[in-house]
């Protein structure tokens, strides 16, 4: 059922030899590949027959969810809406990804638009990778939208990676965070040649003790061009924070916009940004431990985007 | 043996412009040899260029003029890592804060193993950190003593031939400094270290077998420390010193 192709992109987007454990959708060129249920998490495809619906019974724990999507169709621009129902008290991983391999000079696309009912006391990982290979030159783009919509005293944990290959990624995250709910996300991303990313983030911190942590790492190679947003918005008693730093090398050009808006008295809201080269003096560090110049400056960049 | 042959350094042209267009010498024409195997204290007053010599030993600093010759050969052309690799390891006194990066990394670096293991022998030899530092972020949110203690166990991690700490004791606790004495002690006898540590704390100044003394980026004295005594009195070698000038009757901070 998978190919060779198949194989290796699954093992790079899910961490993945073969077909996973427990409840999975594979998604291959706009088709379905291979789905598996279980007892407390169903899969089941939506009205419109353009995505899939998961199902989480409440007070499911331990169990996880892979929903890797595979694009290896040149001239396919693929979109789908995914929607999650994370049920009271659960407590689950999401594995989801798109690896797309380009073979030739059209260009490959994939826009996944997840929705993310979640559902009081519920914890959520949600661990998103995207990558792109092959020798093809066509264009490798990648558009998620992620909306998360948060119930009470939930906690969700969003890892976004995307280390790679891919030319163009416009990213969208917005959450709506309910009372003494918790959102972590933290966004990895590195650029090289021309590759442009842009993620845009709407959060609102919506109910009373709610908080956030907004967390973005940049590495921006060669001539590429990295921008990101966020805008964080208190409606009610809560904390906020934002940490961007993107590490410049080469050509590399960067936008970081952090914005807080405090709607109401008892939000507290911060933000910390950076922009830079590699610090000389982690630099000096790391080869007066005996690394010389590119072994160090690769193991700043490994230990920062982990 | 380490040998320090007319070195000097003068900082890189108009760094601050008006006030020194043509760069400032911060190590004048310094000579010194260390002999294998000892331990020896550098002190002097703020700014008279210690951070600057170790540097320029370990080769963050390019030397403006004079040679450095270790072990019969000279590194004066080698860059960082290559004279790390032959031996030469130096502490920082503002170790660098990382994102990401934790003591593992920097320890697995240093040892050139990532055997979980192997470091554990490490952090248990070096006896100032526990194991619950392993993976500790090596970024700002650790204090001042805690990246002090982590930059020492990297050095010793090295297994230097050559080791240079830089004022160890900053911001470490009453209780650490004679453990971290002994350590440096027990590194130079067990495995022939050569030690070098800048400070001002009298338990490391004791316990060098030769003290040298750098006033304005030359050697004011070199030997024991009883012949020390007078001199460093005489500066009343303290961190504040800049704002009593050594009066006698100053409040000091200490
Ligand atoms: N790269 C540099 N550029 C300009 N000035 C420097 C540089 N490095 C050191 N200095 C100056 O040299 C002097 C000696 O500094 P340092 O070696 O750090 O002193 P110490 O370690 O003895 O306190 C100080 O006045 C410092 O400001
Ligand atoms: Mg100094």
């Amino acid at each position: 059922m998978l190919n060779a192709i198949d194989k290796q992109v699954l093992k790079e987007v899910a961490g993945l030899e073969g077909i996973p454990k427990g409840a999975y959708n594979i998604r291959k060129n706009g088709k379905l590949l291979g789905r598996e249920v279980s007892a407390n998490i169903t899969i089941e495809t939506n009205e419109k027959g353009d995505g899939i619906i998961i199902d989480i019974k409440p007070g499911t724990v331990n169990e996880s969810v892979h929903i890797p999507v595979i694009l290896s169709q040149a001239g396919l621009h693929d979109t789908v809406h995914n929607t999650f129902i994370v049920g009271e008290g659960s407590d689950v991983t999401i594995i989801a990804g798109c690896g797309i391999h380009c073979g030739g000079k059209e260009s490959e696309g994939h826009s996944g638009i997840h929705e993310f009912q979640i559902k009081a006391g519920a914890k959520v990982k949600y661990v998103e990778k995207h990558i792109a290979i092959g020798e093809g030159t066509g264009r490798r783009i990648l558009n998620p939208t992620t909306k998360v919509f948060m119930a009470e005293n939930a906690q969700v944990e969003m890892e976004l990676t995307q280390l790679g290959g891919v030319d163009e990624a416009r990213r969208f995250n917005e959450a709506k965070i309910g009372a003494g709910s918790v959102l972590l996300i933290t966004e990895r991303v590195m650029t090289d040649g021309n590759q442009m990313a842009e993620s845009r983030n709407e959060i609102e911190l919506a109910g009373t003790d709610s908080k956030t942590n907004i967390v973005s790492r940049s590495v921006i190679k060669g001539n590429s061009s990295q921008d990101f947003y966020v805008n964080l918005t208190a409606s009610a008693r809560c904390y906020g924070h934002i940490e961007c730093d993107a590490i410049i090398m080469d050509n590399g050009r960067n936008q970081t916009v952090p914005a807080l808006r405090a709607l109401h008295p008892d939000a507290e809201l911060t933000h910390e940004a950076s922009i830079g080269k590699i610090a000389n003096d982690q630099l000096m560090k790391l080869m007066s431990l005996g690394l010389d110049y590119d072994a160090a400056v690769n193991r700043i960049i490994q230990g920062f985007l982990r | 043996m380490l040998e320090l042959k007319n070195i000097s350094f003068r900082t890189p042209e108009s760094d601050d412009g008006a006030q020194s267009p043509s760069g400032r010498t911060i190590i004048h024409d310094l000579s010194f040899t260390f002999e294998s195997g000892v331990f020896c204290a550098i002190t002097g007053p703020n700014g008279s260029g210690k951070t600057t010599l170790a540097k320029l030993i370990m080769g963050i600093n390019e030397l403006t003029s004079g040679k450095i010759i270790f072990n019969g050969s000279d590194i004066s052309k080698l860059a960082i890592h290559e004279r790390s690799n032959v031996g030469i390891v130096y502490g920082f006194q503002h170790p660098a804060r990382f994102k990401g990066t934790t003591f593992r990394d920097l320890l697995s670096i240093a040892a050139g193993t990532d055997d979980e293991e192997k470091l554990a022998k490490i952090i248990s030899r070096v006896g100032v950190c526990s194991l619950a530092f392993l993976d500790k972020r090596v970024d700002s949110k650790l204090s001042g003593g805690e990246i002090k203690k982590i930059e020492l166990a990297t050095v010793i991690a090295k297994n230097p031939k050559v080791a240079i700490y830089d004022e160890p004791d900053t911001g470490i606790d009453l209780w650490t400094i004679g453990p971290m004495v002994e350590l440096l002690k027990r590194e130079q006898k067990e495995n022939k270290t050569t030690t070098i540590v800048v400070s001002h704390n009298k338990a490391f100044l004791e316990a060098a077998d030769t003290l040298l003394l750098i006033r304005d980026g030359k050697i004011g004295y070199s030997g024991d420390l009883a012949g020390a005594v007078p001199i460093l009195e005489d500066l009343s070698v303290c961190a504040f010193n800049e704002l009593c000038h050594g009066e006698v009757n100053a409040q000091c901070y200490r």
